[in-house]
C-alpha cells in the first residue's frame, strides 16, 4: 500500500547548492554559440535575405537559413509553423512570417558576442501585409492568414442540448454578460535554453527544458527528415513549464544546428540561451479570448438553460489551440449539470502571439465566464453562492453538455461544501453585501505599497467563492498512455529497484512522487529506487507533464510495470524486468453537430474562497486570505501537494490582479519583467489554506487524480465576487488593475 | 545585456574624484551605489568611456548637524542608513518616511542618496523630498564649489544642472519650523516598484491651528518633481478642514502636475490618485503639525 508522505524534494539539495545542470549551464569544451534570429514582422512576405555581411563577422561559423530545414513545418496540432520562415524551402508557405516571434535564421559562432553582432548584420527585404491584430479583423476573413486552411477560423466546437425555447421558457430569471479574459505569460523562473550535439551513437541529440521528450523528439525527427531513433532528447533540470515549454522553442533549431554542422564536419556542441525578452517574444501565451453567455435559472436556482459564444485568440500558429478550445468549450458551462445548452466556440487565428498551453488549459477562462454567472445569479436571486452551487453541481449520474455522465468519483458538492466550512462561510450568514459598509477594527492591509493608513472610510471587505472541475489527462480520443519500466536488482533480496521513465520534473515534484509509488508499488523501502529519467535513448514514451495527468498516468503505469516485474522476479529473473503501459478508458471526439462525446475518463474537483480588501479611493485589492479545497484523491506527496495549490493560487493571483501583456497589432509592447508584472512575494495572498480532500477515483492508482492545475481555475472568478461583495460592481474584464477598478467604480457613482 | 566597454578608475581622495572628472569631462559618469547606473549600462541606454567609482573616496558617508540645526549628508550616505538613522528619524521625518518605499533592502543597501538625486529620475523619492524640505546641493570640481537649491537642480528629464566636471558631494536639509508637520504617501502597482503617484506635504501651522505655510510635491507626475504652488497656497491662512484638503488636492491634480498614462494605468487614473493621495498625506502632515 502507499502511505501520503511529505518526502522531501530528491531534486533539492542539488538546486540549493548549485550543483544541479540547468541546461543553460551546460558547457562542453568547443562549445558553440548560436542566436535565434527573429523575424519580428506580425505579417510580411520575405522578398530578400542577404547574409553575407553577418557571415563575414569573425568567429562566425554557419548561418542556417529556411533553405536548410528538411521539412521546414512542424507543430503540435499538425505541421503548420516553418522552423525557419524564408525562402528556398520544401514548405511554399514558409516565405510569409505571420507572427514577431517566427524565426528567419540561426546563427552559430565562436562566442555569443559573435554570434549577436551577425545577427544584427542580416538584411531582409520585407513586403508588408496586413496585420490582423483582432478577433474581430480575423473573423472577417478579408485577409486569410493560414492560407493552406482556408479561413481564420481554426477549429470550431459546438454543443446542443435539450431544448433552449423551453430551457428559456422555465427560467424566472436571465443573465446575459461579456466577458474579456486576457493573455498570460508563464513567466517560468528559466528561460528557453538548450544545447545541441551528435551523440557517441551518432544520434542528433538536444538537451532542452520541455515537458514531453518523446513528442520533442517525434517533432525533431519529423523536421529533420530523420527516423526517431536517429534522435535523442534529454531533459536536465528544468526551471518551470506551466505549460509554456509543451510546444517546441528551441528543440527543432538546436537539432538542425547540430545535423548541419556534423554534415559540414564539424562536431561541436551548439548552445543557445534565449534572454527574457527572446522568451516572452518566442513561446505561446494563456489564450485571450472574449465569452458572450447567457444563463437561465428558476427563482429557486436551478439552472434552466446556457447559451455562450466563445472566441479565442489563438495567434498566428495552432499550437495546441484546438484541444484548448476542446476543454474551453466544455468547461464554459461550468461543473453543473446543464438541461439545455447551445454553444458555439472558435479559435481564431491572428497574427498575435500563438495561445497555446497554460495550467488550466482553456478551463480557466470557461469557469471565469461560468463561475461569474453563477455568483451574478446567486446576488439576482438572493440566494448564497454556496446554496446555488449545492443545487446545479455535478453528482453520479448527471450529464454533462455533452449529455454523457463524468466517471464515478464525482465529489463537487462536498468539495464545495468543505471549502464553505473551512471559510466559514455558512449560508445563514451570508447577506450578500458583506463589506459594503465601511471597516470598524480597522488594520491597514496596505502597508507594503502604500505608507499611511489610508482612509478606514474608503476600505471595503468582500469574500466570494467559487468551484471548478478540470479533466485528468487527454481528451476528446486523443491517444492517451504511458509506459514505464522497472527493473528488480539483487539475488536472494531486492537489493536495489531502477525505474526508467520519461516524465519530465519542470519543478512540481514529479521524479519525487514517482520514486514515492515505485517503492510503493514494488513494495520496498524509496531508499532503494533509482530514476533513470527523462532520456529518449533509456525510457519509453511518457506522454507529456500536462493535463495534471502525470501522478495519475505514471502511477498506474508503474503499478502496471511493478507487477510484471514481480511476477518475473517470482520467477527467478534476475534482473527482473517489468514494462508496462497503461492505457485509460478511451475518449471521443466532439460530435460535429450537437457535440455529443464521451470527453475525459477522470477529473479532479476544486473550490476556492476568498477574502479581500478594496480601497474604493485608490482602486488596490488586498487579498487576505484564500482558502482552496482540492481534491486530490489521495495525496501521494501532501508536501508537494500544497506547493502546486499555493503556487497555482500565486500564479492565478497574478492573472486576476496584476498581469497585463499588452499586444497591439501583433506586437508585444511589454516583453520585460520589469513592464508585465507578476506578483512578488509581498503582493500575495497573505494566507492560502490548503485544504488537502482524498475522495478516490476508481481508476486512480492508489485513488489518485490529478490536481496541480485545479487551484488556478476559481480564483480569479471568486476574487471578482468578492470584489462585488466588497463594492457592488462587477467585473466583466480582468486583471483588476487600480485604474481599471477605479475607473469601473466611478462609472457607478 | 552586459555593458559596452569602459574605463574604470577608482580614485582614493575626493581631489583625485575630482581631478578625474575634469579629465575625463563628458565622457565620464561617477558611479555611486549602481543602482541606475548599472542598469542603464547594461541596457547601453548610457554608455561611458570611464567610470569613476566613488566608492573608494573617503569622507563622503557622514551624517552630521550644525548649530543652525540643518541636517548634513555626504552624497554616499546609503540609503539603508537614512532610513534607520537616529538623527533623521528625530529632525527629518519626512525622510524617514519615504525611504522604505525605495525598491527593496538589497538595492537600499547599495543606493546612495546623492546618487538617487543625480539620476534625476521624476518617479524617484528622494529628489521630491529634498525638493519639499527646501533642501540644498553641494557642487564640487577642482576650480571650485557651489550650493544650489534642490528645486533650482532639476531641469527635466534625468536631467539636472550639474556640470560634466561637477561632482554632488553634500545635502543640505534645514530644520523644519517650528509648527511643521510632514507627510509622504504613494501607491505602486506592486511592491518595491516605482510609484504611480506620490506626493509629499510640509504644512505649518501656528498657535491658534492657523496655517500659515505649505509645500505640496509630487512624484511621477511631470519631468522634474512637480510643486503644486498655487494649491499649496490655498491653505494659508485657513484652518485644517476636510472641504480644504478635498479643493487643494483637486486643484493641485487638475492644474498643477503633468502625468502621462502608460501601461499601468491612465494618466486620468494617475490625476485621480494624486488628489486622493494628496488628501491622505494632508490630514496626515496637519495632525503631525498639531503635535
Ligand atoms: C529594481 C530597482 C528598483 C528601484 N526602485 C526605486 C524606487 O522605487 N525609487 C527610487 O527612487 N529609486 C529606485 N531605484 C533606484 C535606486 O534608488 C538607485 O539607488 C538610485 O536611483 C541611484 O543611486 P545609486 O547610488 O545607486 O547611483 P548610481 O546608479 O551609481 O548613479 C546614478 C547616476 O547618478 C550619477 N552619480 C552618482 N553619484 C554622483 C555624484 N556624487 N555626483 C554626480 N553624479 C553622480 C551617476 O553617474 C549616474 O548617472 C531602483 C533601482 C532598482 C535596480
Amino acid at each position: 500500500m502507499l502511505k501520503s508522505q511529505s518526502v522531501y524534494r530528491i531534486d533539492a539539495p542539488g538546486k540549493v547548492t548549485g550543483e544541479t545542470m540547468y541546461a543553460g549551464d551546460i558547457t562542453p569544451d568547443n562549445l558553440l554559440h548560436g542566436k535565434v534570429v527573429f523575424s519580428n514582422q506580425p505579417h510580411a512576405r520575405m522578398i530578400a535575405m542577404d547574409t553575407s555581411a553577418a557571415e563575414a563577422v569573425p568567429g562566425v561559423v554557419a548561418i542556417l537559413t529556411a533553405k536548410d530545414v528538411p521539412m521546414n513545418g512542424y507543430g503540435l496540432s499538425g505541421p503548420d509553423q516553418p522552423v525557419l520562415v524564408g525562402l528556398g524551402s520544401s514548405n511554399p508557405h514558409a516565405d510569409i512570417s505571420r507572427w514577431e516571434g517566427d524565426h528567419v535564421a540561426i546563427v552559430i559562432a565562436e562566442t555569443e558576442t559573435a554570434a549577436a553582432q551577425a545577427r544584427s548584420l542580416i538584411q531582409i527585404e520585407w513586403e508588408q501585409l496586413p496585420i490582423i491584430g483582432s478577433m474581430e479583423e480575423a473573423l472577417k476573413d478579408a485577409v486569410i492568414i493560414q492560407p493552406w486552411h482556408g479561413s481564420n477560423v481554426l477549429k470550431k466546437y459546438q454543443i446542443r442540448k435539450g431544448d433552449m425555447a423551453a430551457g428559456w421558457d422555465e427560467a424566472d430569471i436571465i443573465l446575459e454578460s461579456t466577458y474579456h479574459l486576457p493573455y498570460q505569460e508563464h513567466a517560468f523562473l528559466q528561460p528557453e535554453a538548450g544545447i545541441g550535439y551528435i551523440d557517441d551513437k551518432g544520434r542528433v541529440t538536444v538537451e532542452v527544458g520541455g515537458q514531453w521528450a518523446h513528442e520533442d523528439r517525434e517533432q525533431v525527427a519529423h523536421s529533420l527528415a530523420l527516423p526517431e531513433e536517429q534522435v535523442r532528447i534529454i531533459y536536465p533540470a528544468i526551471g518551470g513549464a506551466f505549460g509554456g515549454k509543451e510546444d517546441m522553442s528551441l528543440q527543432i533549431v538546436l537539432g538542425l544546428a547540430a545535423m548541419r554542422l556534423h554534415e559540414r564536419g564539424i562536431n561541436r556542441p551548439v548552445r543557445i540561451i534565449w534572454t527574457r525578452e527572446e522568451s516572452i517574444f518566442g513561446h505561446h501565451k494563456r489564450h485571450q479570448a472574449t465569452v458572450y453567455t447567457k444563463w437561465g435559472a428558476t427563482k429557486e436556482g436551478k439552472i434552466t438553460a446556457v447559451s455562450a459564444t466563445v472566441h479565442m485568440d489563438s495567434g498566428a500558429y495552432a499550437y495546441t489551440s484546438p484541444k484548448v478550445l476542446g476543454n474551453f468549450h466544455l468547461m464554459v458551462t461550468g461543473p453543473y449539470e446543464i438541461p439545455n445548452a447551445h454553444i458555439d466556440s472558435y479559435a481564431i487565428t491572428t497574427n498575435n502571439v500563438p495561445g497555446g498551453a497554460f495550467r488550466g488549459f482553456g478551463g480557466p477562462q470557461g469557469a471565469f465566464a461560468a463561475e461569474t454567472q453563477m455568483n451574478k445569479l446567486a446576488e439576482a436571486l438572493g440566494i448564497s453562492p454556496v446554496d446555488i452551487r449545492l443545487k446545479n453541481v455535478l453528482r453520479e449520474g448527471s450529464l454533462l453538455t455533452v449529455q454523457t455522465p463524468p466517471p464515478p468519483g464525482i465529489s463537487m458538492a462536498e468539495v464545495v461544501e468543505r471549502c464553505a466550512q473551512e471559510a466559514g462561510w455558512n449560508s445563514e450568514q451570508y447577506s450578500g453585501n458583506g463589506g459594503q459598509s465601511p471597516i470598524s477594527n480597522f488594520r491597514s492591509p496596505f502597508n507594503s505599497i502604500q505608507s499611511l493608513p489610508g482612509n478606514p472610510q474608503t476600505l471595503r471587505k468582500g469574500r466570494g467563492i467559487a468551484c471548478s472541475f478540470k479533466n485528468v489527462g487527454f481528451s476528446f480520443g486523443a491517444p492517451e498512455n504511458c509506459e514505464a519500466i522497472i527493473e528488480i536488482h539483487g539475488t536472494a533480496e531486492i537489493e536495489r529497484v531502477v525505474l526508467r521513465h520519461a516524465a519530465a520534473d519542470v519543478g512540481q515534484g514529479t521524479h519525487t512522487a514517482l520514486k514515492q509509488m515505485a517503492a510503493a508499488a514494488v513494495g520496498v523501502d524509496m531508499n532503494l529506487v533509482e530514476l533513470d529519467m527523462s532520456d529518449t535513448a533509456t525510457s519509453r514514451n511518457s506522454g507529456s507533464v500536462s493535463a495534471s495527468r502525470m501522478t495519475f498516468m505514471a502511477g498506474n503505469a508503474i503499478r502496471g510495470a511493478a507487477e510484471a516485474a514481480l511476477t518475473a522476479w517470482a520467477s527467478e529473473d534476475r534482473p527482473a524486468i517489468g514494462h508496462y503501459k497503461y492505457i485509460p478508458p478511451g475518449t471521443e471526439p466532439y460530435d460535429a453537430e450537437t457535440g455529443v462525446c464521451m470527453p475525459n475518463f477522470s477529473y479532479g474537483y476544486v473550490a476556492e474562497a476568498v477574502e479581500l480588501t478594496v480601497d474604493i479611493e485608490t482602486g488596490h485589492i488586498y487579498v487576505e486570505k484564500v482558502v482552496c479545497a482540492n481534491d486530490v484523491g489521495k495525496a501521494i506527496n501532501p508536501m508537494l501537494i500544497e506547493g502546486q495549490i499555493e503556487g497555482a493560487v500565486v500564479q492565478a493571483h497574478g492573472y486576476a490582479l496584476m498581469e497585463n501583456l499588452v499586444v497591439k497589432d501583433g506586437r508585444i509592447l511589454n516583453p520585460y519583467l520589469s513592464q508585465y508584472l507578476i506578483p512578488g512575494i509581498k503582493d500575495v495572498p497573505e494566507i492560502v489554506q490548503s485544504v488537502i480532500m482524498e475522495v478516490p477515483d476508481p481508476i486512480g492508482p492508489w485513488g489518485a487524480r490529478g490536481m496541480a492545475e485545479m487551484p488556478f481555475l476559481p480564483l480569479a472568478p471568486a476574487i471578482v465576487a468578492a470584489v462585488h461583495d466588497a463594492t457592488g460592481v462587477w467585473f466583466d474584464e480582468i486583471p483588476l488593475t487600480p485604474s481599471r477598478v477605479v475607473a469601473k467604480l466611478r462609472e457607478k457613482d | 545585456m552586459k555593458p559596452a566597454p569602459f574605463e574604470y578608475v577608482a580614485p582614493d581622495s575626493l581631489d583625485g574624484a575630482l581631478a578625474a572628472m575634469q579629465q575625463h569631462g563628458f565622457d565620464a559618469k561617477p558611479l555611486a551605489g549602481g543602482q541606475s547606473l548599472v542598469p542603464v549600462m547594461n541596457f547601453r541606454l548610457a554608455q561611458p568611456g570611464v567610470l569613476i567609482d566613488l566608492n573608494g573616496v573617503p569622507g563622503l558617508d557622514g551624517i552630521w548637524q550644525t548649530s543652525d540645526g540643518t541636517l548634513h549628508f555626504g552624497s554616499m550616505v546609503r540609503q539603508s542608513r537614512l532610513e534607520r538613522d537616529p538623527l533623521v528619524a528625530q529632525h527629518q521625518p519626512l525622510l524617514a518616511e519615504a525611504l522604505p518605499h525605495i525598491a527593496h533592502p538589497q538595492i537600499r543597501n547599495r543606493g546612495t542618496f546623492g546618487g538617487s538625486l543625480a539620476h534625476a529620475d521624476p518617479a524617484a523619492e528622494l529628489p521630491l523630498i529634498c525638493v519639499a524640505l527646501n533642501g540644498r546641493i553641494k557642487l564640487q570640481s577642482t576650480t571650485g564649489e557651489r550650493w544650489i537649491a534642490a528645486r533650482d537642480f532639476y531641469t527635466s528629464l534625468f536631467t539636472t544642472d550639474i556640470g560634466d566636471e561637477e561632482l554632488l558631494v553634500e545635502i543640505a536639509l534645514p530644520p523644519l519650523p517650528a509648527g511643521t508637520g510632514t507627510a509622504f504617501t504613494e501607491m505602486a502597482r506592486r511592491h518595491g516598484d516605482y510609484a504611480l503617484s506620490g506626493v509629499a506635504a510640509v504644512v505649518t501651522v501656528d498657535g491658534s491651528g492657523v496655517c500659515t505655510a505649505a509645500r505640496l510635491v509630487y512624484l511621477n507626475a511631470g519631468e522634474v518633481p512637480m510643486v503644486a504652488e498655487q494649491a499649496a497656497q490655498m491653505l494659508v491662512g485657513e484652518r485644517p478642514s476636510e472641504e480644504i484638503w478635498l479643493e487643494t488636492a483637486v486643484a493641485a491634480s487638475q492644474n498643477e502636475i503633468d502625468p502621462r498614462g502608460d501601461i499601468h494605468a491612465t494618466a486620468d487614473y494617475k490625476r485621480h490618485l494624486a488628489k486622493v493621495l494628496t488628501i491622505r498625506a494632508l490630514k496626515q502632515a496637519f495632525a503631525r503639525a498639531g503635535n
